[in-house]
């Protein structure tokens, strides 16, 4: 075995015990995590089957199809996080929106008590 | 134009109409601002976005609401938090006026005579409809304007002749049937998308900005022209 691919193999399973000691997350996504991690770990060990996959798609190398791939999944994955980090923002917005309702100063002593917010 | 009105009936008349301001770290103008509007009898709303200096402080003791987020959202979160409180009060007009003093309180009566007389829903001020108030701004900022109005325009389906105007008025029914999303600055152009979504009838309204050292130290930036673009692309394509 090449060094790299033990430092590689390593990695990925950091990767993978971080996922699943750290994330809570369904099963179907545990599920597909772990076949991804396995799938990583079998290209790694053996890198010359990739090719054969690589050559019926019409990609020279194994390699290249995977980095073809995976700046898809980046592109993907960042999209992703940035329509969640948007949602985010738009429940954190409600939330200060209804406290600071909620507290606000009025100018007369006569406070007119406030309808609250539906569920 | 409209001289100080002695004190009367008219006062009264303008406790339904609800001035939201947003202010973020505008302790040393706010007061100033604030005051001459609480003077003509309007109900002032001021939502604290979170200000790390005096704000608040500095509106103790004046009749008005203030509201305070607990995090810095940016100004068009803080103007929807303060139409949805107005809203509550029983507001019947809002109006959108900026905190650091560039607005002419004297422009309000102008802006709401529309929405009185049940001509528009929307009023929004320009400073581009007279030739007086268009020689008042300067070169740069005239340019950066111009290209606001197409993007605009593109993006919005809205022509109007000035892209960033913080004056507007509303009434409470247009404004129960707008709801800013957009935190930040794109809410200028957000909220025309959503007059053109929800029908309502909205007139330019020619008023006044008055550029001090302050509003231009504080206003905004050619840079942040391109971040606003960028967070309303990035708005289309996200919903």
């Amino acid at each position: 075995m090449r060094p790299v691919q033990f430092v590689l193999i390593l990695l990925l399973l950091g990767v993978l015990m971080l996922y699943f000691s750290r994330l809570r997350s369904g099963l179907l996504d545990r599920v597909v995590v772990l076949l991804f991690g396995l799938l990583g770990i079998a290209m790694v060990v053996a890198p010359d089957w990739t090719n054969g996959v690589a050559h019926l798609v019409g990609v020279g190398r194994g390699v290249d199809l995977f980095f073809y791939l995976a700046i898809v999944g980046f592109a993907f994955a960042g999209l992703v996080l940035y329509s969640k980090v948007r949602d985010l923002e738009l429940q954190i917005t409600k939330l200060v929106r209804i406290v600071a309702i909620d507290r606000a100063r009025q100018p007369d002593a006569i406070q007119v008590p406030e309808e609250r917010d539906g569920p | 134009m409209c001289g100080r009105e002695p004190s009367g009936g008219r006062v009264t008349s303008n406790r339904d109409v609800y001035v939201v301001i947003a202010a973020h770290n505008e302790g040393r103008v706010i007061r100033t601002t604030v005051i001459p509007l609480v003077e003509r009898g309007y109900s002032v709303v001021v939502v604290d976005d979170a200000s790390s200096d005096d704000t608040e402080r500095q509106l103790e003791g004046l009749p008005v609401s203030v509201l305070r987020h607990g995090i810095n959202l940016g100004q068009g979160a803080a103007l929807q938090s303060g139409m949805q409180f107005a809203l509550r009060r029983g507001a019947r007009y809002i109006v959108h006026f900026d905190a650091d003093g560039q607005h002419r309180v004297s422009d309000i009566d102008a802006l709401l005579a529309p929405l009185r007389s049940g001509q528009a829903d929307v009023a929004l001020g320009s400073r581009f409809l007279r030739a007086e108030d268009r020689a008042a701004v300067p070169a740069r900022r005239r340019l950066l304007l111009r290209g606001g109005v197409v993007v605009n325009g593109l993006l919005t389906g809205l022509w109007l002749s000035d892209a960033h105007n913080g004056l507007r008025a509303l009434t409470a029914q247009a404004a129960s049937r707008i709801e800013l999303r957009e935190n930040r600055f794109a809410h200028a152009s957000e909220i025309l998308n959503q007059i053109r979504r929800a029908r309502l009838r909205h007139v330019e309204v020619p008023t006044a900005i008055v550029y001090t050292a302050y509003s231009m130290e504080k206003g905004q930036s050619s840079l942040n022209a391109v971040k606003i673009v960028i967070d309303l692309l990035l708005r289309r394509i996200f919903r």
